[in-house]
């Protein structure tokens, strides 16, 4: 396959012109990444790097993203086209649109849209497109991420599709009813600002890439780069065998319904040049707040592909082309109003680890064990000794699942999302919190030929008076998954005042009130190994040894490994013994 | 006997020397690096250059070199040891969970440079105000000493939280260790990095601990062959951050020299423009591998406060970091890009043609080297264009194989794009600049500046052939070559001055009474930076102290450098707002309103050591020399044409019209039809538009 002359423009446009033109495309999006990062107010968007820009043609269709996270693949072109359904041709110069309905195009109420058209010769040529999440946009709790709401009523300010500006004017009715519904109103205004200022940028690109192609060739340009993708995808996907497998992963409750677990199912079904993730057979849609709309649905069931994939296409509407998502209204997959969905990120994750167990069984040497399950959310926010309201909001993840030829990462993202994490240093002069400890916890990885990574621990401590404390962790009942052979990885586990006669395991999700002194404990899960635990490698256990990542009891219980005495050298000779018996146990 | 100064630039594949003679004579060398031992082939190269001088006196050697970027990559790095505050030693294994690409479950974390085993910790704990929260608590003190000493280890880092607020346990721990364990080198965060952050801070300090022993050792050796030449004459470091350093100092803290090579050419094109009167030049070097973008403004050097080595090099905008070991220190400010003159052209899975990331390196090289290489590269296009010369350069050493490289072209890549072999070649070399764009406009657009109205400055093996072709598609309208571009980090480091960098965390909100508190911590810390200089022998009248504050809108995240006298009176706090909000506008098109609360995040000094005399050699070219010769090059609208091809010299006086090839000992220079080209005073090939 080769890619074809483009004749629809004014001229001819060679294959060196539309490699140049994707160059000048992805750059541009990705600029407009990083003016979001330079100008943001927020540090969910600045550490967390939870936003995604992109530019989109006339009709709404993704061209080029942005870097940005893996979970907000699907999520700008599905809101713009919401927002073009919503407004037609009632769309001028100078308009900016706005929108964060869940049930209206958009992902979960605190995920902002920001959108701008350009225009050349009376007609929209291209979108430049932002996401961005807000800290805060009203609702019951502070940060607007409570897992255990039950509608979205309770959830925040409810935005549809909306002009922020209109020819060129802000829209003070819009602004003044953010300003009212939001805690923290500077930051919101601030943020929105340097989603502007990204617009702004792509504006100016888009300008200059006119004027060199003129209206007709950068349209056409436009839709080479998505051909281009799809070609690519195209072409990967032939690579991969044909075959169709399912794999059931599960979340361990809603928080509202406790000890109920849900239900994801996931069937691939890979056939030629095509790939479909079917998710019929997930829960219903559930009361706590941690239903998904379809678009992060398919963010997580397009990560997994990606991650099975050779050539690495660039993401935008040609991929989605190849890959198609189906994901039945009224789960928990693709909930229906008013279903509450702020803590849906949840759901997310746990839809990248279902669609990756059901990818490992058709490309067993492409797909890692499950990871860590995703991230946790840790909210703590009240009142500073000076009345000053603060919300500390942070994320925590660490461990990736073993993989076909190494061990999983310890202290590492997780794949879904590209988060760093708080600086202690940060949290302690910024918050009234004390922070006790940040450091790895031993024998939490799975056991395998390559063991998964390590749970991650971190404690806090609250030093003003009172503040509400919300997590949203899981993985404490359903843990991550082994492969091949591979063990299941360690639980997560919330613990209130460890160590201390007032010690108390907390549930996974909880929201509950902190009092000064108060000591929280959050251990992340561990993930899952990889392959047969008494075929790991012995260099590689006594490393693990040496490094106090994990116990010689593990080693022996996980693993057959005999020590020497009072010491921390392998006997190899007890050890192959004690392995060949255990191996001829039926 | 002439007095001369010694410029000594090590590379992965040669060592450049670069002197120049009180009457402004230039001697060049180029011979192989000897990476079993770098200092062995400096001592050589010094040697022969002073062999074919008959002997002369040196003032000062200043030398740039890779040597703790290779020992951090290539994890040679001496065994080390790290103390923390307790519950925190994994912070440098964790790092900030980032990671560098996305959709690729087999990358893999770089190692940190202390194993687990090797991470201790104290009971101790300090609060963001430095007040105590947890004393010392001595038995821990005492379990640390006792397992330092019974590891073995060559170096130990200290980082403890918030010791940038109050560094007394710090000092405590310091002051035990050096009681207990005498010719143990230590490095301490407080020293290395007083900042608010401690992954940034412990990374740096271990970066520091851990190359110490390499780069003493090194020095020591350098030190010693040279002293057995004869030479007693100083020997500068140059530092990440541009400015030069005595080589005790850089032995002290060798974190601060770990990219010390691109930054001497950067360094060398801001004095360069500084001369010039340019107010805004990007600077462009391309070498085989990757290609490098600088911004110069008003003679000064953009600066980022970090780095990564082994980051790689940037996917676009950098938003993606965690490939490398991080180093918190001011460095100059350079964008990188996987593109070079061996970096591989080919077709992709859907037939469109791709140029890098891979590259086909020194070995097997292009195809036209003719070791090998199968796969057409960028410098096979330009060899197929008639840009380069067969006979290779630097005195013809070595042949390229035209033949070769035409075949490899039209078989892979112009026969399947239906294009002619040339056509596909330029195709090619626009696509490489395509990308090495992202680099230049990492470095200006995305600050919000507009290079239209600057100059280009290209050195760097190829940096001259694709000079032009660059500016065209920047819009740039001026080009410059500076004297030996392809020994350019050599050279530049004959024009460095020295300097030492400091930035210290100091939080306040910008209030009307701020002055007395600000004037009195700037008091505090100018002593400290002019004691390096004491130390690098610059008397006070040649001292010079620059002052900025790290600023950001309360609230924000990232913050901008606004420029501080040197005395803060109540005007000058009363204008910092808006002296902000213009800064704020001019990188990101917007500013908050002017009652906006603004805040002072850390503040920055820079001590330079100002030389004893200032301006530049006279670098213009002798006349003479070679006739112009002529060979057949393609250029776009031609087809092949016969082009001159003429040294440097040739170009004084009078512009030379495109198209037109300049070749030197270390480089070639390209000249389009539509560009002209004369030799100004310094030395440089001016192109601008005929």
């Amino acid at each position: 396959m080769q890619d074809g002359r483009i004749t629809n423009g004014p001229g001819e446009i060679g294959p060196i012109e539309q490699a140049l033109f994707r160059n000048a495309i992805v750059a541009l999006a990705d600029e407009m990444a990083l003016t979001i990062y330079r100008t943001a107010y927020s540090g969910v968007l600045k550490n967390i790097m939870d936003y995604s820009t992109a530019i989109c043609d006339g009709t709404g269709r993704l061209v080029a993203q942005g870097l940005s996270l893996p979970g907000h693949l699907a999520s700008i072109p599905v809101a713009l086209q919401a927002c073009l359904r919503h407004f037609g041709d009632d769309i001028a110069e100078g308009d900016i649109l706005t929108m964060n309905d869940p049930y209206d195009g958009g992902m979960h109420l605190p995920d902002i849209f920001v959108f701008r058209p350009y225009f050349a010769e009376g007609r929209i040529l291209a979108w430049a497109s932002t996401v961005c999440h807000h800290t805060d946009v009203g609702g019951r709790v502070p940060g607007s991420n409570a897992s255990d709401s039950t509608e979205i009523f309770a959830e925040g300010l409810r935005l549809p599709p909306l002009k922020l500006h209109e020819r060129g004017v802000p829209n003070a009715t819009l602004l003044r009813i953010i300003d009212r519904n939001v805690r923290l109103p500077g930051r919101v205004m601030g943020d929105l600002r340097s989603q502007l200022a990204a617009c702004e940028i792509a504006h100016r690109g888009i300008a200059e890439l006119e004027r060199r192609h003129g209206a007709q060739g950068l349209k056409a340009l436009l839709d080479h780069t998505m051909d281009h993708s799809e070609r690519l995808t195209r072409h990967a996907l032939l690579e991969l065998p044909d075959g169709e497998a399912s794999f059931t992963d599960w979340i361990d409750d809603d928080q509202i319904d406790a000890g109920v677990p849900i239900r994801l199912h996931c069937t691939v079904r890979k056939t030629g040049d095509r790939m479909v993730f079917d998710w019929t057979g997930s829960n219903p849609q559930v009361k706590g707040a941690i239903n998904n709309t379809w678009s992060y649905t398919a963010g997580a069931s397009y990560c997994a592909a990606k991650c099975v994939l050779s050539g690495n296409a660039a993401n935008n509407d040609g991929v989605f082309r190849a890959i198609e998502v189906i994901a039945p209204a009224g789960t928990i997959m693709n909930a229906l109003p008013p279903a509450a969905c702020a803590a849906r990120g949840l759901t997310g994750f746990r839809a990248a680890d279902c669609a990756f167990g059901a990818l490992a069984q058709l490309y067993p040497d492409r797909v890692f064990a499950g990871s860590d399950g995703g991230n946790t959310g840790v909210t703590i926010g009240g009142q500073d000794s000076a009345r000053r309201p603060f919300i500390y909001v942070d994320f925590l993840s660490g461990a990736w699942g073993g993989r076909p030829t190494r061990d999983g990462l310890d202290g590492n993202t997780n794949m879904f999302a590209n988060m760093a994490s708080f600086s202690i240093e940060a949290i302690e002069t910024d918050n009234p919190l004390e922070v006790l400890d940040y450091e790895m916890v031993p024998d939490t990885g799975g056991a395998g030929r390559f063991r998964g990574g390590l749970s991650l621990r971190r404690t806090w401590r609250l030093l003003a008076e009172e503040a509400v404390l919300q997590v949203r962790a899981d993985r404490a009942t359903h843990r991550p998954y082994g492969l091949q052979g591979g063990g299941e990885g360690a639980p997560s586990r919330n613990i209130l005042n460890p160590g201390t006669s007032q010690e108390q395991a907390l549930p996974a999700k909880l929201t509950m009130t902190m009092r000064r002194g108060d000591v929280f404990r959050h251990e992340l899960p561990g993930a899952g190994g990889w392959g047969d635990p008494l075929a790991r490698d012995l260099d590689a256990i006594a490393q693990d040894l040496r490094l106090g990542k994990i116990s010689p009891d593990a080693a022996l219980r996980d693993h057959g490994v005999v020590l020497r005495q009072d010491s921390l050298e392998i006997d190899p000779a007890a050890t192959e013994a004690t392995r060949h018996a255990r191996r001829s146990r039926p | 006997m002439t007095a001369l100064r010694i410029g000594i630039d090590i590379g992965g594949t040669f060592t450049d020397l670069v002197a120049i003679s009180a009457s402004d004579a230039i001697h060049r060398l180029k011979l192989p690096s000897t990476p079993h031992d770098y200092a062995e082939g400096v001592v050589r190269g010094v040697g022969q250059l002073l062999a074919s001088l008959g002997g002369a006196q040196v003032d000062e050697l200043l030398h740039a070199t890779t040597i703790g970027s290779n020992a951090i990559l290539e994890r040679k790095t001496a065994r080390t040891a790290l103390i923390t505050t307790k519950g925190f030693r994994d912070v440098l294994e964790i790092r900030d969970l980032r990671m560098p690409r996305l959709y690729d479950i087999n990358w893999t974390k770089p190692e940190p440079l202390v194993a687990r085993d090797l991470r201790l910790e104290v009971v101790e704990k300090m609060r963001p105000d430095g007040s105590v929260a947890v004393a010392l608590e001595a038995g821990s003190v005492q379990a640390a000493i006792d397992a330092v000493r019974h590891s073995g280890v060559e170096s130990l880092a200290i980082c403890l939280l918030h010791s940038y607020a109050n560094p007394a346990h710090e000092q405590a721990l310091v002051a035990a260790l050096r009681d207990a364990l005498p010719d143990l080198p230590i490095s301490v965060s407080h020293e290395i990095l007083p900042e608010t952050g401690e992954y940034p801070r412990t990374s740096t300090t271990v970066v520091n601990a851990a190359i110490q022993p390499v780069v003493r050792a090194y020095l020591g050796r350098l030190q010693q062959g040279l002293s057995d030449l004869g030479l007693q004459a100083p020997l500068r470091l140059m530092q990440s951050n541009g400015g030069l350093t005595a080589a005790g100092l850089a032995a002290r803290f060798p974190a601060r020299i770990v990219e010390s090579g691109p930054a001497a050419g950067v360094v060398g094109a801001a004095r360069l423009a500084e001369a010039l009167g340019e107010t805004q030049l990007v600077t462009f070097d391309m070498g085989g591998t990757t290609a490098k973008a600088g911004l110069v403004e008003n003679g000064r050097v953009s600066r980022a406060e970090q780095m990564e080595v082994g980051g790689g090099v940037i996917a676009g905008a950098r938003l993606l970091v965690g490939g490398g070991t991080l180093l918190k220190l001011p460095t100059i400010d350079l964008a990188e890009i996987g593109a070079g003159g061996g970096s591989i052209c080919r077709l992709d899975a859907a037939g469109a043609p791709v140029v890098g990331p891979e590259s086909a390196g020194a070995d097997p090289g292009p195809v036209c080297y003719g070791r090998g290489g199968r796969h057409p590269t960028i410098t096979d296009c330009n060899l197929v264009l008639g840009y380069l010369d067969p006979q290779g350069l630097a005195g013809g050493t070595m042949k390229l194989d035209f033949d070769a490289a035409f075949a490899a072209i039209e078989r892979d890549l112009a026969r399947p794009l239906g294009l002619s072999v040339p056509e596909a070649a330029m195709g090619m070399r626009r696509i490489a600049a395509s990308t090495m764009m992202r680099a230049i406009r990492a470095v200006s657009v995305e600050r919000g500046r507009d290079v239209r109205d600057g100059s280009l400055m290209a050195f760097g093996g190829n940096g001259p052939l694709f000079a032009t072709a660059m500016a065209e598609d920047l819009g740039i309208t001026r080009v410059l070559i500076p004297p030996m571009p392809g020994l350019f980090s050599a050279f530049g480091l004959l024009l460095a001055q020295t300097e030492h960098h400091l930035t210290r965390s100091w939080r306040r909100t910008v209030t009307a009474d701020l002055a007395p508190a600000l004037q009195a911590e700037i008091d505090l810390l100018c002593p400290y930076v002019a004691s390096h200089l004491a130390e690098d022998g610059f008397p006070p009248e040649r001292r010079q102290i620059r002052l900025q504050a790290m600023m950001r809108y309360l609230g924000q995240s990232s913050e901008i450098a606004v420029e501080l006298p040197e005395e803060i009176t109540p005007k000058v706090i009363a204008d910092l707002p808006a002296a902000f909000a213009a800064e704020h506008r001019r990188i990101f098109g917007f500013a908050a309103p002017l009652s906006e609360a603004i805040e002072i995040v850390s503040l920055g000094l820079v001590a330079i050591g100002r030389p004893e005399q200032d301006g530049l050699p006279n670098l213009a070219p002798p006349q003479g020399g070679t006739p112009p010769a002529s060979r057949s090059a393609w250029f776009a609208g031609l087809g092949f044409t016969d082009t001159k091809v003429v040294a440097r010299n040739a170009l004084l006086g009078t512009p030379a019209p495109g198209p037109l090839i300049v070749q030197e000992y270390d480089a070639t220079c390209l000249v389009p039809p539509g560009w002209q080209a004369v030799c100004d005073d310094f030395g440089n090939i001016v192109i601008t538009h005929a």
